[in-house]
C-alpha cells in the first residue's frame, strides 16, 4: 500500500519528523515500510514562469513564440520559448522546464530551433509532468504560484511516498487508510491525532431509498441519495494526493470515492439512481443461475455464495467487489446513490478470489472492517462533495439498515503475564499508558486490567490477552527487550536413527564412493512418467501445477535422478549421482487420506561402455555393488546377501537379467535393488550414440535401512600365525556361477580360507570353447599353527576333488 | 706369494675409492674382509708358515683387515653424506607443476547448510525433526490458526492436491510444530529442516521448491528475550561474529506476538546490494507460539509458553557462496555440484 507523507500530515502533525524517521517508526512498531520515494521529483526542477508575451510564429500558424520570465525580481533576461499549445496566453503562470531539465520518460530538454526560431525550454502540460491525462493545452498555474520557484514548493506539492508491505497489515483493517496509520503515528510520536471534521449534512425530507438486507453477509448498509452532482475535474489538492499514492484522478465522484477509501479505509460505491426502480436496494445471496456484467464490461457467472446488491430483483453490483455495468455513473448522470456498507469478509474474499477480481475494495472488506466506519465515510464523502459542488442536494436522510453490532469488547489482561511473555520489565502504569494512547479503555481490577477494545481494533485483530500483550510489546518496542539465554533441564534428545543413517549415507557416498549429491523436484513431468512407462501407477496429482504437464508428485526418487544423466554425460565421462528424497504413494493412504511416504536413496553411475578387452570387473554394475556393500557395512548392518528379486518386483528401469536385490535377515522386502539400466530406457533417456553408457542404477529404501538388523561386534583377532598365499586358476563351464567355485574353494580350505579374491576371469580360445577360467588369490591361515607347503598341497588336492563335482578342473602351470 | 699386505692394502684402497654406492662397497668388503676374502685367506695360510713368521703374519693380516674396514667405513660415510647432499638438491623440481587431482564426490550445498544449522542447534540441546512434504491442510494451516478463508492463507501460494481437498504440498516447515507437540511433551526444543513449496514462477531469485528450517521451543516461562537470545546465539555461531539483530512486528497467524527478525547486514557497513542499502537483512519470521496452536497440540497455554521461528536456507547458501541463480540448486548440473 502506498502512503503519502503529506496526506498523513492532514491527520497528525509531522513537524520535525523526516519521512525516513517516520518509516523507521512504523517499521519498528506497526508495519514494514518497504520503500520511500520522493513524489514526482521532477517537479523540483520544473519552475514557475510568467508568460510576458506571446507572438505569432513567423512560419507556423499553430505555434506561438512566448517570452517567459523565470526571475521573480524580473532582473534576468526572459527566455524565448516556442510553444504549440492553443491555451497559452500572456499573463499566465506556467510550468517551465529549462534547458538541461529531465522529465519523466527520459526526456531531456535541449536548446533547439523550431521552424527557424530559437526555443530555450518547454512549457509543460499536465501529462508531460505525469500529473494526469490532460494534454490539450499547457498547465496553467494559479496566480499565487511564485515566479521562479520550483513548481513542487510553489504549489505545496513536496511529498514522499511510503510503500507499506501489505502482508504486515493483513490483521490490521484499521490501517488500510491514511487516518488509521496516522493514529498509530500519533501514538508513536506521542502527538495528538487531529479530530476528524464531520460537518452536519443538510438533507431534505424526501423518503430515503428503501434498503432491505436478506443475508447475514451484510451487517450494515447505508445509502445516501445525491442530486445534481457533475463529473467535474477534481481540484489540485485532491488530484495530487491521489497521484502521490498511485491513483489516477478521473472526476470528482470517482476521486472522492477513492479519497474516502484511502483516507478512512472504508470503500464506497456510487450508483446512477436514474436507472433504479423505486423498489430500492436489496442485499441478498446470488442464485447459481444468475449473471452480472461488472463495471469492466465482463459478464460474471454467479454462485450462491456471492453477495449481490440488487434493485428489486435485478442485480446491480457484486457486493464489496465491483459495481455493475447497468448502474454505472456516466457523464449524463445527475441523480446518484452513494453506498457505504459493511460486508462479511469471507463472502467478499471468496467471490473476489473465484472471479480473480481483487479490487481495492475487496482487499479492505476481507480484512473485517469496523461497521461504525460507514457513518464517518458517508459524512466525509457528502461533506467534501458539497464543498466542491455547493449545488449538490441530498434530498433525503441516509438510509441505514442492518443488524450490525458494535464489535467493541472487553478483555482481561494480567500485567504480570505480559511481563512474563515479553521478558521485559514494563510497569503496570506504562502498560496502561500504552493501551490508553492506542484508544483502549483500561480499568484496574486487583492485579488484572479490564481492557475495553475500541471498535476499530475489535473486528479481528484483538480478541485475546496475547493480542494485548502484542500491543504493549510493539509500542514499548521489541528491540528494547533484552536477550536472554535459554535455561532449563533438557534431556539429551533420543537417538535419531533416520538422521544418523542419512548423514552416514551422504558422507559415505560423497566420500570414498565419490558420488555427487543432487536434489531434484518432487514433481515428475508427464514426459518423464511416459519415458519410464509408469503412467498407469497412481500418483498424487496437483490441482494447480506450476506448469501444464508437471502435475504429478513422484512415487520414487530415481526417475528424476536418471533424467540428469544425459546432460551430465555430455560433459563428463564419469557421472555418479545420488539423491536422498521422498516419494508418495496415494494407493496406500493413511487414516486422513495422506499418501504413504517412502524415503529413498537413488544412485546412478554412468560411464562410457568398457572396451572389449577390459578387465572382467570393469563394469559399473559390480562397482556399484561394491559401493552398496561398503555403505551397508559402514551403517553397521548385519551381513546381507545379494539374490534374486521376487515375482513382480522387477522395476521397469532394471535390466531384465542384470539385476540383484540386497536381502537382510528378518526383512521380507529387499532393502536395495541394483541393476544395469534397462537398455530401452537408456536410449529413451538419450544415452545412445556417442553418449551410449554403461549405467548401473540402484534404489535403496531408507525406511528399510533403518529397520535392517545391526551387526553385533564384528572384531576378528589379529592372526597369531602367518598364513600362506596360494593362487589357483579354475577351469569350469562358462555357465557355472562363480559363486559355486568360490564355495568349492572355501570347502576345500576346511575353514582355513581367510581371504579369497577373484583377480581374473577369462574366456577365450586358449581355455576352450564354452569354458571360462577363474583365478583367485587365496590366503590360508590357521589360528593354531603356522601352515606349511604341505598344508597347501593338501588344500589343492581337496580342491581338485571338489571341482570334479562341478565338472571343473584346476589349471596347472 | 707375491702380494704383500702393503700391496693388498693399496689395491683395496684403490677399489674402495672407486666405489660409488653401498652395493659396490659391500662387494669390496666381501672380497677383502669377508668370510672367503683376502685377509681370511692370509689368516688361513698362517699354519703353513714357518713358526717364527707366524706371529708377524697374523699381526699383519689383522692390521690389514682393520685398515680395510676403516677405509670402507670412511668411504661409506663419505658416500652417505654425498647421497644425502644429493637428496637435498632441488634437481628438476618445478614449483608450478599441478598436484595430481584428488577425486571426490560432493554434498549438496543445501545439505551442508542444513548440517551446519543442525550442528549449532543440536549443541544447544535441540532435536531434529522431520515432516512430510505432502501435508494435510490441518497441519499446514488449520492447526496453525489459519481458519478456512483466512486471508493470510493466500500469501502462501499453495499447491493443492487432487482428492478430498485436504492435501497440499507444505508451504512452510511450520506444520512440524503441531506434529511435534502431538508426539513430544514439554520441554520441547526442536528444529525441522526441509523442503517446502510455493506456487511461484521461477526466475533467478524465485523457486517453487526451496528449503526452510523451523524452530520450536516450549517450556514453562519462555519469553521473547529467550527468542532473541537463541537467534543471536545461532547467528553468532553461523557467522562467527557478533551480529546486531532487531525485532519488529510481523504478522503470522500462528504466533502472537509475531515478529520479523532483521540482522545487521553481514556484508557491509553502509548499505549494499544484499541489504538493499538499508544495512538490515530480513532473516526470519518468528514469534511466541499462539495459544490456539498450543491447544491444537494439546498443550495448556496457561502452563506453557513457547517461541517458534522459521527461516529460508536457500538464500543463506546463495549469500555464502555468492550464487546468483537459485535454480542451480535443483538443476543437477555436475559443473555446479562439484564445486561444493
Amino acid at each position: 500500500m502506498l502512503v503519502s507523507y503529506r496526506w498523513l500530515g492532514r491527520h497528525v502533525d509531522l513537524t520535525g519528523v523526516t519521512p525516513q524517521a517516520l518509516a523507521d517508526l512504523l517499521t519498528l512498531s506497526t508495519a514494514e515500510v518497504e520503500g520511500i520515494e520522493p513524489f514526482a521529483p521532477h517537479l523540483n526542477d520544473v519552475r514557475v514562469g510568467l508568460v510576458e508575451a506571446r507572438a505569432a510564429h513567423p512560419d507556423a500558424d499553430k505555434l506561438g513564440v512566448c517570452t517567459v520570465q523565470l526571475d521573480g525580481s524580473g532582473k534576468d533576461e526572459p527566455l524565448q520559448i516556442v510553444c504549440g499549445a492553443p491555451n497559452v496566453a500572456a499573463g499566465q503562470r506556467v510550468a517551465v522546464a529549462t534547458v538541461g531539465t529531465r522529465l519523466p520518460g527520459d526526456i531531456k530538454i535541449k536548446k533547439s530551433k523550431i521552424r527557424g526560431v530559437e526555443s530555450r525550454g518547454m512549457i509543460c502540460s499536465v501529462r508531460e509532468l505525469e500529473l494526469g491525462e490532460e494534454h490539450d493545452g499547457i498547465w496553467v498555474l494559479p496566480e499565487s504560484a511564485q515566479i521562479g520557484q520550483p513548481v513542487a514548493s510553489a504549489l505545496g506539492l513536496d511529498d514522499w511516498v511510503l510503500e507499506i508491505d501489505n502482508k504486515s497489515l493483513t490483521h490490521r483493517p484499521d490501517c488500510w487508510g491514511h487516518r488509521g496509520l496516522a493514529r498509530e503515528i500519533a501514538v508513536l510520536l506521542q502527538r495528538e491525532l487531529r479530530p476528524l471534521v464531520q460537518p452536519k449534512i443538510e438533507t431534505g425530507s424526501a423518503k430515503a431509498t428503501a434498503v432491505q438486507i436478506e443475508t447475514p453477509g451484510c451487517p450494515r448498509y447505508m445509502a445516501l441519495e445525491v442530486d445534481g452532482a457533475r463529473p467535474l475535474p477534481s481540484p489540485a489538492w485532491l488530484r495530487f494526493l491521489l497521484l502521490a499514492v498511485g491513483q489516477r484522478p478521473v472526476d470528482q465522484l470517482v476521486d472522492l470515492s477513492n479519497f474516502v477509501m484511502l483516507d478512512l479505509g472504508q470503500p464506497t460505491h456510487v450508483f446512477d439512481r436514474a436507472g433504479l426502480s423505486p423498489e430500492g436496494i436489496r442485499v441478498r445471496q446470488a442464485r447459481a443461475t444468475e449473471t452480472l456484467t461488472t463495471l469492466d464490461g465482463e459478464p460474471r457467472k454467479l454462485q450462491e455464495s456471492d453477495l449481490l446488491i440488487c434493485n428489486g430483483e435485478r442485480p446491480i453490483a457484486l457486493a464489496g467487489v465491483m459495481g455493475g455495468e447497468s448502474s454505472k455513473v456516466t457523464e449524463d448522470s445527475s441523480k446518484l446513490l452513494l453506498e457505504v456498507a459493511n460486508f462479511a469478509p469471507v463472502a467478499v474474499r471468496r467471490t473476489a478470489m473465484r472471479l480473480g477480481l481483487r479490487t481495492d475494495a475487496s482487499a479492505r472488506f476481507e480484512k473485517s472492517l469496523d461497521p461504525n466506519l460507514t457513518v464517518e465515510a458517508l459524512t466525509s464523502f457528502a461533506a467534501e462533495l458539497k464543498a466542491l459542488q455547493p449545488d449538490v442536494l441530498f434530498p433525503s436522510a441516509p438510509a441505514d439498515a442492518g443488524d450490525w453490532q458494535d464489535p467493541s469488547c472487553s478483555i482481561a489482561l494480567r500485567p504480570e503475564r505480559a511481563r512474563a511473555v515479553l521478558g521485559a520489565d514494563i510497569s503496570d502504569g506504562d502498560m496502561q499508558a500504552i493501551l490508553e494512547r492506542l484508544g483502549f479503555v483500561v480499568q484496574t481490577r486487583g492485579t488484572t486490567f479490564a481492557v475495553q477494545v475500541p471498535s476499530w481494533r475489535a473486528t479481528k485483530d484483538i480478541s485475546i490477552e496475547e493480542d494485548l500483550i502484542e500491543e504493549i510489546g510493539r509500542i514499548h518496542r521489541y528491540d528494547r527487550i533484552p536477550e536472554q539465554a535459554l535455561y532449563g533441564a533438557i534431556a539429551p534428545p533420543p537417538r535419531d536413527r533416520r538422521r544418523e543413517t542419512v548423514h552416514r549415507t551422504q558422507d559415505r557416498l560423497a566420500g570414498a564412493a565419490r558420488f555427487h549429491e543432487v536434489l531434484t523436484y518432487s514433481f515428475h513431468s508427464d514426459r518423464l512418467i511416459e519415458l519410464f512407462g509408469i503412467g498407469d501407477q497412481p500418483h498424487v496429482k496437483l490441482v494447480n501445477p506450476v506448469a501444464e504437464g508437471e502435475g504429478r508428485i513422484r512415487r520414487s526418487v530415481l526417475p528424476s535422478v536418471l533424467a540428469l544423466l544425459e546432460k551430465n554425460r555430455r560433459r563428463y565421462d564419469d557421472v555418479r549421482l545420488f539423491e536422498i528424497g521422498k516419494g508418495y504413494l496415494p494407493e496406500d493412504a493413511g487414516e486422513r487420506g495422506e499418501p504413504r511416504q517412502v524415503h529413498q536413496i537413488a544412485l546412478a553411475w554412468a560411464t562410457p561402455p568398457p572396451p572389449k578387452k577390459a578387465r572382467f570387473d570393469a563394469a559399473r554394475f559390480g562397482e556399484l555393488q561394491g559401493v552398496l556393500d561398503d555403505l551397508f557395512r559402514s551403517l553397521d548392518l548385519a551381513p546381507h546377501c545379494w539374490g534374486a528379486l521376487g515375482e513382480g518386483q522387477l522395476p521397469g528401469w532394471a535390466h531384465p537379467h542384470k539385476h540383484l536385490a540386497a536381502h537382510f535377515a528378518g526383512l521380507e522386502t529387499p532393502v536395495a535393488i541394483l541393476a544395469d539400466l534397462e537398455p530401452g530406457l537408456a536410449r529413451r533417456l538419450g544415452l545412445s550414440g556417442e553418449l551410449a553408457s554403461d549405467v548401473a542404477v540402484a534404489e535403496v529404501s531408507l525406511d528399510l535401512l533403518i529397520e535392517a538388523p545391526r551387526s553385533e561386534g564384528g572384531y576378528r583377532p589379529i592372526p597369531k600365525f602367518p598364513g600362506i598365499k596360494v593362487d589357483v586358476a579354475v577351469l569350469v563351464d562358462n555357465r557355472r556361477p562363480a559363486g559355486e567355485v568360490a564355495e568349492a574353494i572355501r570347502k576345500a580350505g576346511k575353514g582355513a580360507v581367510a581371504e579369497l579374491e577373484l583377480f581374473d576371469l577369462y574366456r577365450g580360445d586358449s581355455v576352450g570353447a564354452g569354458k571360462k577360467s577363474l583365478a583367485y588369490h587365496v590366503l590360508l591361515q590357521s589360528e593354531n599353527k603356522t601352515l606349511t607347503d604341505q598344508d597347501s598341497q593338501k588344500f589343492l588336492g581337496r580342491l581338485e576333488r571338489q571341482l570334479q563335482g562341478l565338472d571343473g578342473e584346476l589349471r596347472k602351470g | 706369494m707375491s702380494d704383500t699386505p702393503e700391496t693388498i692394502l693399496a689395491q683395496a684402497l684403490e677399489e674402495i675409492a672407486a666405489c660409488s654406492d653401498a652395493g659396490a662397497l659391500k662387494a669390496v668388503e666381501r672380497s677383502y674382509v669377508g668370510k672367503d676374502g683376502r685377509t681370511a685367506k692370509m689368516l688361513a695360510s698362517i699354519p703353513s708358515l714357518p713358526p717364527e713368521e707366524r706371529p708377524a703374519a697374523g699381526k699383519n693380516a689383522n692390521i690389514l683387515k682393520k685398515q680395510v674396514l676403516e677405509a670402507l667405513a670412511a668411504r661409506s660415510a663419505q658416500l652417505d653424506s654425498a647421497s644425502l647432499a644429493e637428496a637435498r638438491e632441488g634437481g628438476d623440481f618445478d614449483a608450478t607443476l599441478p598436484g595430481s587431482k584428488a577425486l571426490r564426490g560432493s554434498l549438496h550445498p543445501i545439505t551442508q547448510m542444513i548440517r551446519n544449522v543442525e550442528e549449532v542447534f543440536c549443541s544447544m540441546g535441540y532435536q531434529v525433526l522431520d515432516g512430510p512434504e505432502v501435508e494435510l491442510d490441518h497441519y499446514n494451516f488449520e492447526a496453525l490458526n489459519f481458519p478456512p478463508d483466512h486471508p493470510a492463507r493466500e500469501e502462501y501460494d499453495t499447491f493443492w492436491c487432487e482428492g478430498q481437498g485436504d492435501l497440499l504440498l507444505r508451504t512452510h516447515t511450520s506444520p512440524v510444530q503441531v506434529r511435534a507437540m502431538e508426539r513430544l511433551s514439554p520441554p520441547i526444543r526442536a528444529i525441522a529442516p526441509g523442503r517446502v513449496f510455493r506456487h511461484e514462477d521461477q526466475d533467478a531469485t524465485h523457486e517453487h521448491t526451496f528449503h526452510q528450517v523451523e524452530g520450536l521451543v516450549i517450556d514453562r516461562g519462555i519469553h521473547v528475550g529467550h527468542l532473541i537470545g537463541t537467534l543471536k546465539s545461532f547467528l553468532r555461531e553461523r557467522f562467527e561474529r557478533e551480529l546486531e539483530v532487531r525485532l519488529r512486528p510481523g504478522f503470522f497467524p500462528f504466533v502472537e506476538p509475531g515478529f520479523e527478525l532483521d540482522v545487521r547486514c553481514p556484508f557491509c557497513t553502509s548499505g549494499c546490494r544484499v541489504c538493499s542499502k538499508t544495512t538490515w537483512v530480513e532473516f526470519c519470521g518468528c514469534g511466541m507460539v499462539h495459544p490456539n496452536v498450543l491447544r491444537a497440540g494439546n498443550i495448556d497455554p496457561e502452563e506453557y509458553t513457547g517461541f517458534a521461528f522459521g527461516f529460508g536456507l536457500d538464500r543463506l547458501v546463495m549469500l555464502k557462496y555468492g550464487i546468483d541463480d537459485i535454480r542451480h540448486f535443483m538443476g543437477g548440473d555436475l559443473r555446479f555440484m562439484e564445486q561444493f
